[in-house]
């Protein structure tokens, strides 16, 4: 089999460019007035969380082939134990530190993906899809109902922000924190992405059963894959959290799933330097739609259904015309045709 | 006279060759088995003629017409048809159903035909109100058969007709094949029990890595060592 | 409220979630796909229906009943609309997808958050609901049984139950329905005895298309119309077809009155209320998933 190095230099140009347009383009919006600097470091702390997110779920999808429709539940796991934890408003009046919190909530949502994925993982992908995407009704469910330990809705407010601790205000704290997580998660992938355990992941992604005779356990690599994807979800919600400090069970709702998935498949499935552009792309488009309605022709209609609108064609035309993404895995071991076939994009 | 005729055929999925320049022909009144080895794309051969693969260059014709491109809704239409190996009853359907859906490109000679596969396996008619998945390995193979049959092809291809039946079924299946073209069907099949197959047939083809290696007189290739070591276990 | 008020309730509910479930299962099984985009589409099968109620509301007709001339005009709206769209999206979106169930489910998605923004952008986001006069609970049936039964509910089951029955005898004696069953049972072999994909595609978005907006009218007359309806009855009737076994139409019949009846009889259980009614469905078919995928009246998968 062909090894071929990923031409790293390359890669990180042109995610650069992107990211580098966004951020000129913020910029200018800021300068223009269209902006204030605190809607604009929200967007870039939101931007971030969602970069989370798609890693997250990039490693379940992009490199174990696992359907997650769950997403939200994970990141509202999170988001609850650190509300509920934290928060002076919780039922539970703890009022943790949030890192114990935060440690809670890793150790719950692996507890969680455990429990979700020994079932479920062996599951064909489209009942798989269904499972989870019940799984994550229930949750919500549960968190809407069971109002004595999770306020239902009423939901939970006065969460401290992140890291009061460090010496610098809240908003610099925020992008500090989201920036700081985001690489060390985007490392970490990368790394063992590019690891034997990455390999391997691979081969099962292409062929579970070649993987089963070369004497891998498919089960448990695609559990591990699993379990760390939520991890990195919950992490994403505790983050949020703290950084908008309220949550409430409609943040539960399944379409922040989907906005997820979008994220990743618009950025390539299996890319993490896709995950992260796609996820950046989607609060452009999620954000944006706020500013749409300025415009004479789009005057009439209110913000909700036109960014549903622009999410569902962006998924249509997605999956009918770029159904590898904007940035396509190119470091595969198996294909070395698709290899090829990419070579001249990007 | 040669009913079908492939000729110079490549073939796969996807990006994989299969069939590499694959020719064979089938003549009037013949039973022609194709043997070889597991993976050598036997069942690939058989998918390409009826159109359930494509075939990347080359030409199929059945009786002169070209039927390669073709989709196997439209290449069943014109007097040929096929029995999968595994898959091939409808199971949820009772068996007179699996033979209506059979007949459903010759509608008005349907029941005619239904009756006249009564006669032949009187197993059907007593089963007929019965889902097909209840019925044996044995009835199941017969029912697979008669639904592929209900159009009265000229041409039959069939895969792998003994593969999954108890030993001593197997012969009764090939005797059936015998029947099936005594009644003057033309048969092309692809069997792993080479041996078996090649006894009833009257030539034979050794596919080998998507190749035609070898082809002649079924008895030729029976009596040939080279061959029996190679390809018929000796 | 009496277990078999809970019942009854349960059997109206039911029937919304079967006329959803049998349309589901048709694409599930002929089109190869679990399509997201269903709740959506029986809410888009709603507002067409609530188009021509209204419509016939300001030329002055007013319904005194919902048994009705009204409210046949109301559904065949409902069902041209439904089969429209349902067509429409197939030859715009699905077909020329040309790709694996996967890429399919995903599409779907994004097809279901296009109709439910076309529908809110049209229809804004309040409830609305069909011009025709609520009645309380039929007399005759109260003083008899001690059960609230209104028109609604009589409409909604009796219509149900002549649309399953018709069905029944489509699928089981008709050319078009055994073609149909042949080609959920076995796609390849269909083709290979000559069934034109085309023919049994087109008619199972069709059927499903206006099996989905009766479904979604029914959903209407129930409850209320709201755009975003269809999400909160996907995920039952998605539970109802695995239960029945997907494929299986008379699964889903099946399937669907019995996640109506667990919907709505769940404050039988102790300690759980109301509020946990989807949650109930929702176990119920996890466990159905993981135990017996095949569902209870489908095959072994195998």
């Amino acid at each position: 089999m062909n090894v071929t190095i990923p031409k790293t230099d390359h890669e990180l140009g042109s995610t650069s460019v992107v990211l580098l347009g966004l951020i000129v383009l913020l910029g200018l919006a800021i300068l223009t007035g269209a902006l204030t600097v605190s809607y604009a470091t929200y967007l870039i702390a939101l931007s971030g969380m969602y970069v989370l997110l798609a890693l997250g779920l990039n490693v379940q999808w992009g490199y174990g082939g696992i359907i997650n429709f769950a997403v939200v539940a994970f990141w509202g796991l999170g988001a609850y134990v650190a509300a509920l934890a934290t928060a002076r408003t919780s039922p539970l009046g703890l009022e943790w530190h949030p890192l114990f919190a935060l440690v809670v909530a890793i150790i719950f949502s692996v507890i969680a993906a455990i429990l979700v994925g020994l079932p479920a993982i062996r599951l064909r992908a489209d009942y798989l899809a269904i499972a989870t995407l019940g799984f994550s009704e229930i949750f919500r469910l549960l968190v809407a109902n069971e109002t004595h330990i999770t306020a239902g809705m009423a939901g939970l407010a006065g969460i401290p922000s992140v890291l009061e601790d460090l010496p610098f205000d809240t908003v610099t704290t925020n992008l500090l924190v989201v920036a700081v997580a985001g690489a060390l998660v985007f490392l970490f992938l990368r790394r063992i992405h590019r690891s034997p355990w990455g390999r391997v992941m691979q081969i099962i992604k292409a062929d579970e059963d070649l993987a089963e005779s070369l004497g891998k356990n498919a089960f448990s690599f695609k559990m591990q894959t699993f379990v760390l994807g939520c991890v990195i979800m919950t992490i994403a919600g505790v983050y949020y959290a703290h950084f908008i400090g309220y949550v409430d069970p409609t943040d539960l709702d399944p379409l922040e799933t989907f906005f997820v998935w979008v994220a990743v498949i618009l950025g390539g499935s299996g890319s993490n330097r896709g995950a992260v552009v796609g996820a950046f792309i989607l609060v452009a488009v999620l954000e944006g739609t706020r500013f749409l309605t300025d415009f004479s022709i789009f005057a009439a209609l209110s913000t909700g259904p036109l960014r549903l609108l622009i999410v569902g064609v962006l998924i249509v035309l997605i999956m009918r015309f770029k159904p590898e993404g904007l940035y396509p895995p190119r470091d595969e071991l198996i294909w070395p045709k698709s290899q090829t076939d990419t070579e001249g994009q990007s | 006279m040669t009913v079908l005729d492939i000729d110079q055929v490549d073939s796969g999925y996807g990006d994989l060759q299969i069939l590499h320049d694959v020719s064979m022909h089938l003549e009037e009144d013949e039973i022609v088995c194709i043997i070889g080895p597991n993976g050598a794309g036997k069942s690939t051969a058989i998918k390409t003629i009826f159109g359930l693969v494509q075939p990347w260059t080359g030409a199929i014709t059945l009786r002169g017409t070209e039927i390669s491109g073709q989709m196997p809704e439209d290449i069943v239409r014109q007097g040929i048809s096929y029995v999968p190996q595994t898959d091939n009853v409808f199971s949820t359907l009772t068996v007179e159903e699996n033979l209506e859906i059979g007949g459903v490109t010759v509608s008005d000679e349907s029941t005619e035909m239904i009756e006249k596969l009564y006669d032949r396996f009187p197993i059907l008619e007593e089963k007929r109100s019965k889902k097909a998945r209840t019925l044996s390995g044995g009835q199941r193979q017969i029912l697979a058969f008669s639904r592929a049959l209900m159009v009265d092809p000229d041409v039959l291809l069939i895969d792998e007709p003994s593969a999954g039946l108890a030993p001593s079924l197997v012969q009764d299946v090939f005797e059936n094949v015998k029947q099936i073209n005594s009644l003057g069907t033309s048969v092309l099949m692809v069997e792993q029990n080479a041996r078996a197959g090649l006894n009833i047939s009257d030539r034979g083809y050794v596919l080998a890595q998507g190749q035609v290696k070898y082809e002649d007189d079924a008895q030729a290739i029976l009596e040939n060592p080279e061959i029996g070591e190679l390809y018929l276990g000796g | 409220m009496s277990v078999i008020q809970l019942a009854v309730d349960g059997i109206v509910y039911g029937s919304i979630i079967v006329l959803g479930a049998v349309g589901l299962s048709l694409v599930y099984s002929i089109g190869d796909f679990p399509n997201f985009a269903h709740g959506d589409l029986m809410v888009a099968g709603a507002y067409g229906g609530l188009v021509a109620n209204l419509g016939l509301t300001q030329i002055g007709l007013q319904p005194t009943s919902v048994f009705s001339p009204e409210l046949l005009v109301t559904i065949v709206a409902g069902l041209a609309i439904g089969i429209v769209v349902a067509v429409a999206t197939h030859y715009l979106v699905f077909k020329p997808l040309d790709s694996g169930p996967i890429a399919l489910l995903i599409t779907s998605f994004g097809v279901a958050l296009i109709y439910r923004s076309l529908i809110w952008m049209g229809f804004g986001s309040s409830a609305r609901s069909y011009n025709f006069p609520r009645s309380g609970p039929i007399g005759s049936i109260r003083d008899a049984t001690g059960l609230a039964v209104t028109n609604r509910m009589l409409v909604i089951v009796l219509a149900t139950a002549v649309v399953v029955t018709t069905l029944h005898f489509v699928l089981q004696y008709s050319m078009l329905g055994k073609k149909m069953r042949a080609a959920a049972d076995n796609g390849d072999l269909a083709r290979i005895s000559g069934i034109r994909p085309r023919e049994t595609v087109l008619t199972m978005w069709v059927g499903g298309g206006a099996l989905a907006a009766m479904g979604g009218v029914f959903l209407g007359l129930h409850t209320l119309i709201r755009p975003l309806m269809g999400f909160d009855i996907l995920l039952l009737i998605f539970a109802a077809v695995i239960l029945g076994g997907i494929g299986s139409i008379y699964g889903a019949m099946l399937g669907g009155f019995a996640i109506g009846l667990a919907h709505e009889m769940t404050p039988v259980i102790p300690g759980v209320g109301s509020e946990y009614g989807a949650a109930v469905a929702f176990v119920i078919m996890i466990i159905i998933l993981l135990v017996r995928p095949g569902g209870i009246l489908g095959e072994e998968t195998t």
